[in-house]
């Protein structure tokens, strides 16, 4: 299909782009960093999600995370120009790392060859949702429009296990979670407009995800809707019958958090993101 | 010695009639105490009613006046603020229904002074949402009707009316065994009940030798009275109390002028005793002022500053981003790591009580008034404290919804549930839905041998309560709790919070601890050290 499209659509790891999607649509996906110690593994190309759960869950120092360099932005456009007029690049929220900001360079890197790079200030499967709709868009232009129109109404919310990983990564304050020191209380983050926010907390996992489907009640209409795991595939599977009971027809997918943001999130992390219509 | 006899109650005679009931309670509050249902350690009801009555004759001793409606008045005031405990807050009611009935009157007749009686029962049924016989009501009910019976009688005096009314009492009291199983198998009569049985008492004796008791000051010291606080945006400033004693005072007068100088006004009173209360950043100024009304007694400036680091936290909540619902939150728990975990969960006053201390309306309106936000949720944390709580809504100008939390679990749920972006409608339901959702565990020793709930209990014996009710007796923590666990039925529950008490040692936590892990293997377990006395161990299963 790439072939008969004049622009191609590039993400990065952090989309969770489906494999199935990243086939059908010929989506290149430029993997962000995992660092052990002094050990630098490509998200998803050096370390499967497996892997790296197994890892982390045993890991004495929690591992870090970068962006993809400049220059391999710059590589990839550069073998795009080859049989594309032009691409749109569609990243993880700025806010949250130098992933755009990356692109934005690489892209000036390559002469002649048209990036138009987009901020989609999420995270995760939004980001695929994105480029879904880009790559079944007309024209880069169309495909232009119909993501930055979108990109506002995109919605994560997640239910992470423990704190811990979205604290020491300084993604968010305990007194931004709402939560205190003592108890152990589980929040429900709402990824939207820029932002981490509490939207709820919960003391019990099957509490959580109740409420996530009553939260998704009242966000309807919606239109894209998946939930996402690390490594909780039991409990995604509920969430997303919940789901499937609140959305007749509305197709549900289901994905794996990957390393990148499995390091922020922790094991166990559940989420529901969706766009909102 | 029937010329001697008082023919009306007026204001003084009254006055000496509640001094009386004051110094007979406090002599008799010990053996009200010892009348605990329950072989818990509890909120004492002596002592609650105590309390709440000193609170209602506080003001009255510098009144002189000469009718009894104004008396009447003071003490109706005064016992809403001081209530305390469940009798507390029924025996406010009962001086509010008698205030209603003797409205406008300087002097009572014995007919009078009888409906008086009965419209203060009335008033105290009102009060409760479910009236339970058995109880402190039936005892005021009975009171009233045998008032009325002796007034009937064409020779009918005061003390004829009073000293019926306390034979009622007594007969009353003495049936509630027979109306209430738990006092049946405790093999004890109603406390509140006995309680105002000697209040009556208390007047009678007055009544009878028409003098008044020597009242201990040490027994009966007033406590400090705070009236409703608004506090200025600017600072707390000084709240300024004091009675200006004179002749004729235009008690509207003085209110607007007082008014003038400060906020959270409360001027009361009478043309020979105002009372008034003001927050003002110059208290000087109010002095001057009320000096030339009267002669100004009991003057107290308190720098609301420091008053306030009784309840506040610490961090205070002028140290967080203002809340964007505008609504706060207040609760009531006693136990340092329950206060932090309180405080942690964005609670921005802490009123410390709880089991045996329950805090009275005022405590827990200082609170509320103290938090910058106009709407408030009160959370009483205690089944004790439930009633009194929910008479701060009444006294202040601030919005209040109080959540029924009746254990520390339910209050954890209820603001774990609580969201900073919703509306306090909004939140109080949802607060009120998740309390309902966790049960609660309490698990400490009986306080002396009973039988309740079909269980014979022995003092010192482990015993472990379900949502309130005793179910388990046992002679350890773990054992007990296994049995209560396995009632509630661990497969519908996921995660047991356990708050380690006082009283519990390392090895009973930790024994405690496997015991739950290894019988329950299907739940989570959680330690939190609450430092609460009393309970060895409370926990929360959700």
């Amino acid at each position: 299909m790439t072939g008969t499209r004049p622009f191609a659509v590039v993400t990065d790891s952090t989309a969770d782009l489906p494999d199935e999607w990243r086939t059908r649509y010929g989506i290149e996906v430029v993997p962000l960093k995992v660092i052990f110690g002094n050990e630098t593994f490509r998200d998803r190309v050096d370390i499967t999600d497996e892997q790296f759960f197994r890892r982390l869950s045993t890991a004495t120092k929690l591992p870090t995370t970068s962006a993809p360099s400049p220059g391999e932005f710059a590589d990839v456009y550069r073998r795009l120009a080859r049989d594309h007029d032009g691409c749109i690049s569609i990243h993880l929220g700025a806010q949250l790392s130098a992933t755009v900001q990356a692109a934005q360079i690489g892209a000036q890197a390559v002469d002649g060859f048209r990036v138009q790079v987009i901020d989609s200030e999420t995270v995760t499967m939004p980001i695929a949702f994105l480029c879904k709709v880009a790559a079944e868009s007309e024209s880069l232009e169309a495909a232009r429009a119909a993501v930055e129109e979108r990109v506002p109404k995109c919605r994560v919310l997640a239910l992470l296990d423990t704190l811990r990983y979205l604290e020491m990564g300084g993604r968010l304050s305990r007194a931004q979670a709402m939560i205190g020191t003592m108890l152990d209380v589980k929040p429900l983050l709402l990824v939207a407009d820029r932002e981490i926010k509490p939207v709820e907390r919960v003391r019990t996992r099957s509490r959580a995800i109740t409420r996530m489907v009553e939260f998704l009640r009242g966000e309807l209409p919606v239109e894209h809707v998946a939930v996402m795991h690390a490594q909780a595939p039991e409990e995604a599977e509920t969430i997303a019958a919940g789901l499937r009971r609140e959305l007749p027809g509305q197709e549900i997918v289901i994905g794996e958090i990957g390393c990148v943001l499995g390091t922020h999130t922790g094991p166990r992390a559940l989420g529901a993101v969706y766009i909102k219509k | 010695m029937a010329s001697r006899r008082p023919v009306g109650v007026d204001g003084p005679l009254f006055k000496q009639a509640l001094l009386g009931s004051l110094n007979w309670l406090a002599a008799n509050h010990e053996e009200v105490n010892r009348l605990n249902v329950f072989p818990v350690p509890d909120g004492d009801t002596g002592t609650n009613m105590l309390l709440t009555l000193q609170s209602a004759v506080e003001d009255i001793k510098e009144s002189n006046a000469a009718e009894v409606s104004k008396i009447a008045k003071l003490a109706s005031h005064g016992s809403l603020m001081g209530a305390r405990g469940n009798s507390g807050v029924i025996l406010s009611q009962i001086f509010r229904g008698f205030a209603r009935a003797v409205e406008g009157k300087s002097s009572l007749t014995p007919r009078e002074l009888a409906a008086a009686f009965e419209e203060a029962a009335n008033a105290a049924y009102r009060a409760v949402n479910k009236p339970t016989e058995g109880t402190i009501l039936t005892v005021a009910r009975e009171a009233g009707r045998a008032a009325t019976t002796a007034a009937g009688d064409v020779e009918a005096s005061v003390p004829g009316v009073i000293a019926a009314a306390a034979a009622g009492a007594r007969a009353a009291v003495l049936k509630t065994p027979s109306q209430l199983q738990i006092l049946r198998d405790a093999g004890v009569v109603d406390a509140g009940g006995f309680g105002l049985q000697l209040i009556i008492e208390g007047m009678l004796k007055t009544v009878e030798e028409s003098e008044s008791f020597h009242i201990d000051t040490a027994a009966t010291k007033p406590r400090a009275a705070q009236v409703a606080m608004d506090l200025p945006e600017g600072g707390w400033g000084y709240c300024t109390e004091f009675l200006i004693e004179g002749n004729g005072l235009d008690v509207d007068l003085i209110r607007g002028e007082i008014e003038a100088l400060g906020n959270s006004v409360l001027v009361v009173g009478e043309p020979e005793l105002v009372k008034v209360h003001v927050h003002t950043d110059d208290p000087t100024s109010v002095i001057t002022l009320a000096g030339g009304f009267g002669k100004l007694l009991k003057l107290n400036v308190g720098d609301m500053s420091t008053q306030h680091k009784r309840i506040l936290d610490s961090e205070s909540a002028a140290g967080r981003p203002p809340r964007a619902n505008g609504v706060g939150l207040v609760a009531v728990v006693a136990g340092s790591g329950l206060v932090d975990i309180f405080r942690g969960l964005g609670v921005d006053a802490i009123v410390e009580g709880g089991q045996t201390m329950n805090p009275s309306t005022q405590d827990m309106l200082n609170a509320v008034d103290g938090v910058p936000y106009d709407e408030v949720v009160l959370l009483p944390n205690n089944g004790n404290v439930i009633l009194a709580a929910s008479q701060v809504r009444g006294l202040t100008k601030k919005k209040v919804h109080v959540i029924e939390t009746h254990s520390v679990p339910q209050g954890v749920a209820a603001v774990v549930a609580f969201r900073p972006e919703r509306n306090g409608d909004d939140n109080a339901a949802a607060m009120k839905a998740e309390a309902a959702r966790v049960q609660t565990i309490e698990v400490t020793h009986a306080v002396r041998d009973t039988r309740s709930n079909g269980l014979k209990v022995k003092k010192g014996d482990v015993i472990g309560l379900i949502n309130d009710k005793l179910e388990f007796a046992g002679t350890d923590y773990a054992e007990v709790v296994n049995k209560a666990l396995g009632k509630l039925g661990p497969d519908s529950f996921e995660l047991v919070t356990v708050y380690r008490g006082q009283g519990a040692s390392d090895d009973e936590l930790a024994n405690l601890e496997s015991a739950i892990r290894s019988n329950f293997p299907g739940l989570e377990v959680e330690i939190q050290q609450g430092g609460q006395q009393h309970y060895p161990f409370i926990l929360s299963v959700e």
